[in-house]
């Protein structure tokens, strides 16, 4: 039992031949592939080297011991294991270097528009340092208003660092690891300490069940099964013993490797490896290595910052030019560039994004996709392609019944999770004698104490074909541990390579039936060796040629399938020869193993999710490419992509192009196959250009017997291509392209830390179809996104003219710089983060992904209709409020030309109005802030009728609703709130530059605000009817 | 890849030749480092330059002839349609205007809250409010006294009788008729000033170091200071010693604003109004140091203690008369 062979159960029709090759030359390959890779990162390949130097597979016990300075039967002494201890560390993976909280925190100080904030801080601080100098008794308005600016840049900076560390801890939590214990033998002791306390040199046992501490070499092995799939991606359960089987150590038996599985028997091995030097450890670290690609909103939001902050800079020194050269003082200037400054940057909306995206991000929580990396939130709906692993990712991660054939006929299994309609053909007599071998042949077992548990999720102590069959005949029969026990077992042969055969004999339940039964499962060619006759609808017939081909042809499909096919027989031995007491030995073998009666073959799979062939046509609509990555067999992993419609039903390869016409794989045209299966033995001789036809000219691709090099490979050849690439994995091979991906995806139940680590965003679920909702919602974003941009650069416009016509016409400033702040870090904020939670224009699943460099979030479309549409619109709206509050009170438009110099000077106090009324500075200056106040509140107005037209693009507000989005009214709620407070609230305090305002001047902006709505529908309008008209293309953001 | 000849390379290979074939490997790692900082310059150049030859592009592309990304077909339609809309914006906006204006009476203006109570303010203009002189120096005062000069022009006997009219001290001189009807002004003569009049002593007394300081009330419309009382003007030392300040004169006698200034009907039709005035002689100052002067008006309808507005109802100034 302890010499079971992996291999006896995997695909063996024409599989073979696939699997012993890349055995022996992939195995060495697809480790080489560590180095090859990424050769000009010097560390690594330093590190990836000592993997060849390992050689402890080689050695012997002795040599080990001697090497190690150990005793394989007493183990370490205490005093030397702490010795080692001290020096190699604890036995954990160092985690991922963090970026200090401080370095952190000073880039949210320094990031965006800060640099520019920090500059106009600066700057009103020169400006009055110099005051100060000519004049002591200057005023500190300007002191002041640098403290605001540094107040502005720090508290967004806080706000920006609190949320991106909200959502990071969330991770944190989430991937603490429960500290694991190790059986270890010290002072000739056998001891339980934390694995984490495990040295070079300790002997270790390990038993089923149990995850393997360290590297380990074995030395004793007894049955011992282990599960390199996060290691390797195979899902196949690899025997492990003392034998040295392989040059390459990764190969070879003899070597456990940490973290890895052990599924079932016991061995003892000694540590050669611990911590970052175990082989998981230095893929981890390779997969830190990996550089981190900026996510594509974090492109977008500089590539916006850059385009507001050009013009704020080129405004702003335009304007200190003109302001100089018109005889203004440099000091005035410098005051002016500041005001240019402030009044173009929109200091609120950086916070709105990011509260925006952590919106999303705890929607997509709830809908199971975890996201770390808050900008990751957005990378999903702008992915192009996806790159997925197979094995839990598409697949279920547990082998399952697929087909059935007996009576000559294929049957079709229930494969979905809970199985519960098997609707093939029970009525067969043959199906009831197949049914009783599949439940008496068989050692697995239900775990115990699980009779509330449904079957499919029952825990099984045994292997993954015989806990697929075993809950496969329980779903089918029922109680499975009772019908054993009725049919009591005599003797067995458990599974051994060389036999390639299951046997066991029992006594039947029928108690007028004295005979023995004997069934037997195995590799189905072996098994029809053994058989003389075939069981046909209940009756035996004699195996002949015809019966043979049936059984080959059924064969061939199933295992075309990539099915692991199994054969079943029976015999019931004859009761004169077999008595009651006819003692069976097993090792002599006293019974019958041939001229058996064949019954049928079952095939097993681990069979697609139910949601991910849904999944996948919903991925390929919204124009996004599925690759299969999978370190699987490509048999397998073209069959599963089939079935999940990777590759879709009519597209063929350019194998099966060549099957169907007859003709070498040579002729054939590449161009015509649709689909491709790569495997990794040809996607390691490819060069780069190579790879990159294979990615353009076949929409369906699958890559098989792939490396964790390879998979980076195929990472960056999609990237090569403009693509954004999402990545799912959830083995420790997987974490370097998960890295590597514009966004890694990893998964949560089966996913390892490892590729945890290393992704952005974590499946709760591990169920694909969860991605199809991130993208969806990364789409949603990005759209919201360019609406609040759009909604928040409108009024810089607003804010911005008052400044530039100040300087040049010389009016009263109508907004001060304080109030400016106000808009967008008070009235501005609410509503900016209302449209994140606006719905979808139109099924935005149905189109293209955006193309990364010409689909920008802010293009110029958007730039120039906020800026010079909207934006001037909204300044003559507050322009007219202006006006009007200052003839009201005596100053005449007319009046207000070139005022400024003698209106500012605190010296006039009998500064003549129009109607000769003379007014002192104090009265001007209160003047002056009723415009504030009054632009303050147009602008306000203004901004709730850009909130509303900004909900939709291209529908009308009507098509779109009204009140859909409930937030939008919370946020035009929340603008008229402030506005009221600021205005009537805080009134009285002269520093904020607010006054108290007469009720009509609230309502001066209302026709401007009317006028804004009905251009914004008459532009929606001409889109819609003129679709790509020269209004569509220069109008459409 | 070959085995790389460098000399590094070589050396580490050739040290352990025998054995290790991973030697092989990092010979090629050198190799492959060189030639990727080789790349990486080299391509840090080529963007540079490409980057550049983008925007030589960006900014004029000879091939498709466009500038700034758009053909001059597409300009000129782009320009044409911003030409029309901000040409509809800017008569929608004088539209607007002009109709706002319709609302406002050009005679009174629609508020007067924030202009009242009225400021003061003194003549002769200042820098900072400070008389900085020497009364044996002329140079130091002639300012003083040509903006004195220049101010009082309008108060000419002559020019008062010529243009104004008479009117019946110690009332408001309210005039009936319709809002656009020309109203009177009533006369305020310099000669009214007595010693501060200019008249008799050209240099209004700064020669003798007994300065005269006029003092002036805001005008606003319609209002009516006092509230039937006259609104009187008083001076005293801000702070410091009361003595600094010995003695002043006012002219008009009474120190007052007479109603009949009262009520301002504005610009448009009080054509010819001048503002009444206080001059305040100050005729013993203590000389040598700078004395803060504080000139208040006092009325029932006026405010001299606003924290925020130090020209509301009072006035402050200092004199550091020299020599």
């Amino acid at each position: 039992m302890g010499k079971k062979k992996s291999e006896v159960y995997s695909v063996e029709v024409n599989g073979i031949k696939d699997i012993e090759t890349t055995n022996e030359g992939d195995g060495k390959e697809k480790y080489r592939g560590l180095k090859d890779h990424l050769g000009h990162k010097k560390d690594h390949q330093k590190e990836l080297k000592k993997e060849l130097d390992l050689d402890d597979h080689k050695l012997n016990a002795k040599e080990l011991e001697d090497k190690y300075g150990t005793n394989i039967i007493r183990g370490l002494t205490s005093t030397k294991a702490a010795e080692i201890l001290a020096r190699d560390g604890p036995n954990a993976l160092s985690p991922p270097k963090e970026t200090s909280e401080i370095i952190k925190f000073l880039k949210q100080m320094v990031g965006g528009f800060s640099i520019l904030l920090w500059a106009g801080a600066v700057l009103c601080w020169i400006a009055f340092g110099i005051q100060f100098a000519k004049d002591k008794s200057a005023s500190m308005d300007n002191v002041y208003l640098g403290f605001v600016l540094a107040l502005v840049v720090i508290f967004t900076g806080i706000f920006a660092y609190y949320q991106e560390a909200k959502s990071t801890n969330i991770i944190a939590s989430f991937s603490k690891m429960i500290p694991r214990q190790a059986l270890v033998i010290r002072d000739g002791e056998k001891k339980e300490i934390p694995a984490g306390q495990l040295v070079v040199g300790d002997i270790v046992e390990i038993k089923g069940g149990d995850q393997i501490p360290a590297d380990i070499r074995i030395l004793a092995s007894h049955g011992c099964k282990v599960d390199n799939s996060s290691l390797t991606g195979e899902s196949e359960a690899q025997s492990r013993s003392c034998d040295f089987t392989h040059e390459n150590p990764l190969e070879t038996k003899n070597i456990g490797f940490y973290s890895t599985t052990c599924l079932e028997g016991t061995a003892t091995g000694m540590v050669i490896n611990t911590g970052d030097r175990t082989i998981i450890g230095r893929i981890a670290s390779l997969a830190s290595g990996v550089g981190n690609e900026k996510t594509p909103i974090a492109i977008e939001i500089e590539h916006f910052v850059h385009i507001v902050a050009g013009v704020a800079v080129s405004i702003g020194v335009i304007f200190f030019i003109i302001a100089v050269s018109m005889k203004y003082p440099v000091l005035e200037s410098i005051i002016f560039l500041i005001g240019i400054i402030v009044a173009n940057v929109p200091e609120g909306l950086l916070a709105a994004v990011t509260v925006s995206l952590s919106l999303t991000a705890k929607r997509m929580a709830k809908k199971n996709c975890l996201v770390k990396n808050l900008e990751a939130v957005e990378t999903l709906g702008s992915t192009s392609i996806i790159c997925s692993d197979k094995t839990g990712t598409l697949t279920q991660n547990r082998m399952t019944v697929a087909h059935l054939w007996f009576d000559n006929q294929i049957y079709q299994a229930d494969t979905s999770e809970d199985q519960e309609a098997q609707i093939f053909d029970q009525s067969s007599a043959t199906w009831a004698s197949l049914s009783k071998i599949v439940t008496l042949c068989n050692r697995a077992e239900f775990r115990p104490g699980q009779e509330t548990v449904p079957i499919m999720k029952k825990i099984v102590v045994g292997d993954a074909s015989e806990t697929a069959l075993l809950k496969f005949s329980e779903v089918i029969m029922g109680d499975i541990m009772e019908t054993r026990k009725r049919n009591r077992k005599v003797a067995e042969i458990p599974f051994n390579s060389t036999n390639k055969f299951q046997l066991s004999i029992h006594e039947t339940d029928d108690p007028n039936d004295k005979r023995f039964l004997l069934v037997m499962k195995g590799a189905p060619e072996r098994i029809l060796e053994k058989c003389s006759t075939i069981m046909i609808n209940g009756q035996e017939q004699p195996l002949n040629e015809s019966s043979a081909e049936a059984f080959q042809t059924a064969y061939m499909e199933l295992g075309g399938l990539g099915e692991r096919v199994l054969g079943f027989c029976h015999l019931y031995l004859p009761e004169d020869e077999f008595p009651d007491t006819y003692p069976f030995d097993v090792e002599t073998m006293n019974f019958p193993t041939s001229d058996l009666c064949f019954v049928g073959l079952l095939s097993l799979i681990d069979p697609p999710r139910s949601t991910v062939p849904d999944a996948v046509t919903k991925c390929r609509s919204a124009g996004i490419k599925v690759i299969m990555v999978t370190g699987d067999h490509p048999i397998t992993a073209k069959a599963i992509a089939k079935s999940v419609g990777i590759i879709s039903a009519n597209s063929e390869t350019v194998e099966d192009i060549a099957k169907r016409l007859n003709v070498p794989v040579e002729q054939v045209n590449k161009r015509d196959a649709k689909a491709a299966v790569v495997n990794g033995m040809e996607l390691k001789e490819m060069s780069q250009e190579q790879l990159d036809e294979v990615l353009i000219n076949h929409t369906e691709i699958v890559f098989a017997r792939t490396s964790p090099q390879q998979k980076l490979i195929i990472v960056e050849g999609c990237q090569r291509q403009d693509a954004v690439v999402a990545v799912t994995g959830d083995g420790v091979n997987d974490s370097p392209a998960l890295k590597k991906a514009d966004i890694g995806i990893a998964m949560g139940i089966a996913g390892s830390d490892a590729a945890k680590n290393a992704a952005d965003m974590v499946l709760l679920d591990d169920n694909f179809a969860s991605i199809v909702t991130g993208v969806e919602e990364g789409r949603l974003i990005f759209d919201n996104l360019k609406k609040t941009i759009a909604f928040t650069l409108t009024k810089n416009i607003a804010e911005l003219c008052p400044f530039l016509i100040f300087i040049i016409a010389g009016i009263p400033l109508p907004i001060g710089t304080i109030t400016i702040l106000f808009i967008d870090l008070g009235t501005d904020i609410i509503p900016s983060i209302a449209l994140a939670y606006e719905k979808a224009e139109s099924d935005i699943m149905n189109r293209k992904p955006r193309h990364k460099k010409k689909d920008r979030l802010v293009n110029q479309q958007l730039a120039l209709y906020s800026y010079l549409h909207i934006g001037i619109l909204q300044s003559l709206g507050a322009f007219l409020a202006y006006f009007t509050v200052y003839t009201e009170q005596g100053f005449r438009p007319t009046r207000l030309i070139f005022l400024r110099s003698e209106w500012e000077d605190g010296n006039i106090n009998d500064l003549e109005d129009s109607y000769g009324q003379e007014w002192t500075r104090y009265q001007r200056k209160y003047l002056e802030w009723i415009g504030y106040t009054s632009f303050f509140v147009a602008i306000m107005v203004q901004q709730i009728a850009d909130l509303i037209i900004r909900k939709t693009r291209r529908n009308s507000i009507f098509q779109q609703g009204l009140f859909r989005n409930k937030v939008i009214w919370i946020g035009i709620a929340s603008q008229i709130i402030i506005a009221l407070i600021l205005s009537y609230g805080f009134g009285s305090i002269t520093a904020m530059n607010f006054t108290t305002l007469r009720v009509q001047y609230w309502f001066v902006a209302i026709p401007y605000a009317i006028v804004i709505w009905l251009y914004d529908e008459f532009r929606k309008l001409l889109i819609r009817r003129y679709p790509g008209s020269w209004w569509d293309k220069n109008m459409y953001y | 890849m070959e085995r790389n000849s460098k000399p590094a390379g070589a050396e580490d290979a050739s040290r352990n030749l025998p054995t290790k074939p991973e030697n092989e490997n990092e010979g090629n790692q050198l190799h492959s480092e060189d030639r990727d900082e080789v790349e990486a310059q080299a391509a840090a150049q080529w963007s540079l330059a490409a980057k550049m030859q983008q925007v030589k592009n960006y900014l004029w592309n000879p091939e498709k002839r466009e500038f700034l990304g758009r053909s001059g077909q597409s300009w000129s339609l782009i320009l044409v349609f911003y030409l029309i809309f901000y040409a509809f914006l800017a008569g929608m906006f004088a539209l607007c205007m002009y109709t706002m204006l319709l609302t406002i009476s050009p005679y009174i203006p629609t508020y007067r809250d924030r202009v009242n109570p009225p400021g003061v303010m003194i003549r002769p203009y200042t820098y900072s409010f400070a008389f900085n002189f020497n009364a044996s120096e002329r140079s130091t005062w002639i300012s003083y006294v040509d903006s004195l000069h220049h101010f009082l022009q309008a108060y000419n006997d002559s020019i008062q009788d010529e243009k104004n009219v008479n009117c019946t001290p110690g009332q408001y001189f309210i005039q009936e008729g319709a809002e656009d009807k020309e109203k009177k002004a009533c006369q305020f003569k310099r000669s009214f000033l007595g010693n501060c009049s200019g008249l008799d002593d050209l240099t209004f007394g700064y020669s003798t170091g007994q300065p005269c300081v006029l003092l002036k009330m805001n005008r606003i419309v319609g209002f009516h200071p006092g509230n039937g009382e006259p609104v009187k003007v008083n001076c005293h030392v801000q702070k410091g010693n009361k003595s600094d300040l010995k003695s002043m004169d006012f002219y008009p006698e009474t120190g007052t604003f007479d109603l009949s200034y009262y009520p301002y009907y504005g610009k448009l039709t009080h054509v010819n109004y001048t503002s009444p005035l206080v001059a305040v002689h100050f005729t013993e100052v203590k000389k040598n140091r700078a004395v803060g002067v504080e000139c208040q008006l006092k009325g029932r309808n006026i405010q001299n203690n606003i924290t925020n507005d130090r020209f509301v109802g009072r006035v402050l100034f200092t004199l550091n008369i020299g020599g």
